[in-house]
C-alpha cells in the first residue's frame, strides 16, 4: 500500500505560507483574509476617527457664542453637524473600531484559521465604507437627521439618503458581528469552553449580541421614517417638513443605556492586556465573564425610545441608569486585583495599559454620569449632561480600541507601534475625555441646554463651554498622537517578535504577521482561559 | 506496504454548524427588527385609542384571509422539518418534495397578504394606523422573500448533493429562519388582525 495523500504535518506546514500581499484594489475587495478584512475596518475607523474630531471642534467652537452662528453659517447647518458627530462617533467610528480588532484577533484568539463567513464579513466591511461616505455625504449636501427651521425638497431627499446611508453602517456593523460572534461560538479550537474563551473574544461576543439585538430595533425605527418621508403623510417625521422629530425618534441609540454596547468591549480589551501586563492569570476569569455579560444586559436599550413615550421617567430607566455602573466599578476591581496579585510593571507603563486603563476610568466615569443623569431632582436630562455620558463613552472607546490595536499591533499590522508615542497620545485623549465629559456634566447641572445654540445664562456655564472646547482640542491633539505614531510605523517599520508581550492567548503563538491560516500546525488542546502559560514549565496555573 | 497507522488519515472532525448559529444570530437580528416595527404600532394604536381616536374603519379588517395565512404557515412548518428530517436520513425524494411544498406555501403567503392589502382599501399616505399596516405587511413580505430565496438556494444545493446525513447545516438553517418568520406572523396576526 503506498500513501499518496500528504500526512497531517505536511498539510499544516502548507498552510503557513506567507501572508499573500493584500495590496491593489482588487485584493481588497476580493480578500477573504479575515486579517485583511478587519484591517479595512481599522484603517477607515481610523481615518473616520480623524474627521469626526475635527467636527467636534468645529462644533465646540460654534458653541462659544450663542448668539452668532460663525463656523456653520446657519442653525440648519449646525444642527446637522451637531448630530452628525454623535451619529458619527458612535457608529463610525467607536463600533466599527472594536469590529475591526475583533474581525483579525478573534479567530486567532480562539484558534481557528479564519473567521466565520468570509465574504459577509469582506461585504459587511465595505458595506460600512460605503455607508459612511453616503451618510457623510448626504449630510454635506443639506441632508442629516431632520432640521431645525424647515427644508427645501432637495434637503428632503438628502435626508432620506442619510437614513439609507445610517441604515447601511447598521447593518453592516450587524453582518461584521455576526461573523464574529459565529466564530467565538462554533469555530472555537479543542478543549476551548465557552468558560475558557479569552476576555476580548467573550466581551465581543457579549456586545455583539446586544448589537445584533438592539440596532435592528433602530433599523425598524429607519424603516418607519424612511417611508413617512417617501410616501407617507409625515406623521412620524415633523409633517410638512422633516424637522428635529427625525433626530429625536433615532436619538435613544446614542443615550443611555444602548449607547453603553458601544464601550462594552473596553471591558474585554482591558480583561486582556492587564494579565498580561502584571505577567499573571486573571484573579478570576469567570466573575469578569459574568460582569462583561451583566454590563452588556444593562445595555440593551431598544425599549427606551421615544416611539413608547417618555420612557425616561420610568423606574426601569432609573435602575438601569444606576445599575450599569456596578459591572464596570466591579471589573475595575477585577483588574486592579491582577495588578496587585501579579507583578505590576515598575516605571513608564506601556501605552497599551495606559489605554486599557484609561479606557475603563473613562466607562466608570460615563456609567457614573449617566447614573447621576437619571436622578429626577437633577434635571440633567435635555442638558449638555446628554453629550457628557455620550462623548465619555465615546472616547472610552476609542481608547480602548487603540489600547487593544497597540497591543495587538504584531498581528494585526505586523509590526511594533511606538510605545512612547503611544503613551503620549494615549494619555491626552485620557485627559480630553475627562475634560470633554466633565465640563458638558457641570454646564448641564447649570441647566445649559443640549440641542439648541443658547447661552447657558450662567458665568459657570459659559466657563464649561469654553473648557470642553479645550478638551475637544485635547482629543483631536490626542488621535493626531495615535494615528501619527500608526502612519510612522509604516514609515519606519519596528521588528516584532512573535510574542513580545509575554501573552497569555492563542493569538500570540502565530507568527508576526500572522500567516494565512494563521497557525503552521493546529493549537495543542487548551486547558485554561491562558493557554500560553499552560505551556510554560512550571507554571502553577498549568495543572488544571 | 509502508503505511504505519500513525500515517493513516485523521479521523472527519465534525464540521461545526456555523451556518446553523450564523443564522440564529441573522434570525434574532430579524425578529427584533419586525418586532420592532410591530412594538411602534401596538403603541401609536394604544395612543389613538387613549384619545378616543379610530385606529382602522370598522369591518375593514377581516379575520379569514389572514387566518388562512397563519394556517398555511403552520403547514409549513410541517413541512419545513419534514425537509430537515428527510435530508438527515439521506431521503433525497422526500426532501425535495418537502422544500418544493414549502416554497409553494411561502407563494401562497405572499399571494394572500397582497389580496389582503388590496381588499383593505388603505393608503400609505391616509391614517396613521394605515400607514403602519402598510410598514408591517411590507417589512413581513420582505422577511418572507427573504426566507424563500434562502430556502430556493438550499434546495438548489441540495439537489446539487451539497447535503446530506452528515451535513444537515444549510436545510436546518433555512428551516430556522423560515419558522422567525412563521413566528413573525403569528404574533401579527394576533397584534393585528384579532386584537384589531
Amino acid at each position: 500500500m503506498t500513501m499518496t495523500e500528504s500526512p497531517p504535518s505536511e498539510a499544516a506546514e502548507s498552510s503557513a505560507a506567507p501572508l499573500p500581499a493584500v495590496g491593489g484594489l482588487y485584493d481588497w475587495l476580493t480578500t477573504s483574509d479575515h486579517k485583511a478584512i478587519g484591517r479595512i475596518w481599522l484603517r477607515f475607523g481610523a481615518l473616520s476617527l480623524l474627521f469626526f474630531s475635527v467636527i467636534g471642534v468645529l462644533i465646540s467652537f460654534e458653541r462659544l457664542d450663542a448668539d452668532a452662528i460663525d463656523v456653520f453659517g446657519g442653525v440648519n447647518s449646525y444642527f446637522q453637524m451637531w448630530s452628525l458627530y454623535r451619529f458619527g462617533i458612535v457608529l463610525m467610528v467607536a463600533i466599527p473600531l472594536f469590529v475591526g480588532l475583533a474581525t483579525v484577533i478573534t479567530p486567532m484568539q480562539v484558534g481557528s484559521t479564519n473567521i466565520a463567513f468570509p465574504r459577509a464579513a469582506l461585504a459587511a466591511a465595505w458595506g460600512y465604507v460605503l455607508g459612511s461616505l453616503i451618510t457623510v455625504i448626504s449630510v454635506l449636501s443639506g441632508g442629516g437627521w431632520g432640521a431645525l427651521d424647515g427644508v427645501s425638497g432637495d434637503e428632503a431627499d438628502a435626508i432620506r439618503l442619510t437614513l439609507l446611508g445610517t441604515g447601511m453602517v447598521m447593518v453592516s456593523i450587524i453582518l461584521g458581528t455576526i461573523c464574529v460572534a459565529t466564530t467565538v461560538v462554533s469555530l472555537r479550537t479543542s478543549g476551548m469552553g465557552l468558560t475558557k474563551v479569552p476576555l476580548f473574544a467573550w466581551s465581543m461576543l457579549v456586545a455583539g449580541s446586544v448589537w445584533v439585538l438592539t440596532l435592528p430595533v433602530a433599523i425598524a425605527n429607519i424603516a418607519i421614517l424612511y417611508i413617512d418621508l417617501s410616501g407617507g403623510a409625515g406623521l412620524f417625521v415633523g409633517a410638512p417638513n422633516p424637522s428635529f422629530d427625525v433626530y429625536a425618534q433615532l436619538a435613544w441609540i446614542l443615550d443611555q443605556p444602548a449607547v453603553y454596547a458601544a464601550a462594552v468591549p473596553v471591558l474585554g480589551v482591558a480583561g486582556s492586556i492587564i494579565p498580561v501586563v502584571a505577567k499573571g492569570r486573571q484573579v478570576s476569569h469567570e466573575a469578569m465573564m459574568i460582569l462583561i455579560g451583566l454590563a452588556g444586559l444593562l445595555a440593551i436599550g431598544g425599549w427606551s425610545q421615544p416611539f413608547f413615550g417618555d420612557e425616561r421617567d420610568t423606574l426601569v430607566y432609573i435602575a438601569f441608569g444606576v445599575a450599569a455602573l456596578v459591572p464596570v466599578l466591579a471589573s475595575l476591581g477585577g483588574n486592579g486585583a491582577t495588578l496587585v496579585a501579579g507583578e505590576a510593571p515598575v516605571g513608564i507603563p506601556p501605552a497599551h495599559m495606559v489605554g486599557a486603563l484609561g479606557s475603563m476610568l473613562l466607562f466608570l466615569a460615563a456609567t457614573a454620569a449617566g447614573a447621576l443623569r437619571v436622578i429626577d431632582p437633577l434635571d440633567l436630562i435635555g442638558t449638555t449632561a446628554d453629550t457628557g455620558v455620550l462623548n465619555l463613552v465615546a472616547v472610552a472607546a476609542i481608547l480602548g480600541a487603540l489600547g487593544g490595536w497597540w497591543f495587538w499591533a504584531p498581528k494585526t499590522d505586523g509590526r511594533l507601534f511606538s510605545g512612547i508615542q503611544g503613551l503620549g497620545a494615549m494619555t491626552v485623549l485620557l485627559l480630553g475625555g475627562v475634560l470633554l465629559g466633565a465640563t458638558d456634566m457641570i454646564a448641564g447641572f447649570v441647566d445649559t441646554p443640549d440641542v439648541l445654540l443658547a447661552s447657558a445664562d450662567d458665568s459657570l456655564g459659559d466657563a464649561m463651554i469654553v473648557l470642553s472646547m479645550v478638551g475637544s482640542i485635547v482629543v483631536l491633539l490626542g488621535v493626531l498622537g495615535a494615528l501619527g505614531a500608526i502612519a510612522l510605523a509604516y514609515v519606519k517599520p519596528g521588528e516584532a517578535d512573535d510574542d513580545p508581550w509575554g501573552g497569555h492567548t492563542l493569538e500570540w503563538a502565530t507568527a508576526t504577521p500572522p500567516p494565512a491560516g494563521n497557525f503552521a500546525e493546529p493549537p495543542a488542546r487548551v486547558r485554561s482561559e491562558a493557554p500560553l502559560l499552560d505551556e510554560t514549565p512550571g507554571d502553577e496555573g498549568g495543572e488544571s | 506496504m509502508t503505511a504505519t497507522t500513525t500515517q493513516l488519515a485523521a479521523p472527519a472532525i465534525r464540521r461545526p454548524r456555523t451556518v446553523l448559529v450564523g443564522t440564529m444570530f441573522a434570525s434574532g437580528a430579524a425578529l427584533m427588527t419586525y418586532f420592532g416595527v410591530l412594538a411602534v404600532y401596538v403603541s401609536e394604536r394604544a395612543d389613538a385609542r387613549d384619545a378616543g381616536e379610530e385606529w382602522f374603519p370598522e369591518g375593514v379588517i377581516e379575520l379569514g384571509p389572514s387566518g388562512w395565512i397563519f394556517w398555511t404557515l403552520v403547514l409549513a412548518a410541517f413541512t419545513v422539518q419534514w425537509a430537515v428530517q428527510a435530508i438527515r436520513n439521506d431521503d433525497r425524494p422526500n426532501a425535495y418534495i418537502a422544500l418544493a411544498l414549502t416554497g409553494m406555501f411561502g407563494a401562497a403567503v405572499f399571494n394572500q397578504l397582497w389580496f389582503i392589502i388590496n381588499d383593505t382599501g388603505f393608503a400609505l399616505a391616509g391614517t396613521q394606523g394605515q400607514f403602519l399596516f402598510f410598514v408591517m405587511t411590507g417589512t413581513y413580505i420582505v422577511f418572507l422573500i427573504g426566507a424563500v430565496v434562502f430556502l430556493a438556494l438550499t434546495t438548489m444545493r441540495a439537489l446539487f448533493g451539497q447535503f446530506g446525513p452528515s451535513q444537515d447545516d444549510g436545510v436546518a438553517a433555512a428551516a430556522m429562519f423560515w419558522h422567525a418568520v412563521s413566528v413573525m406572523y403569528w404574533v401579527t396576526w394576533i397584534a393585528i388582525f384579532v386584537t384589531k
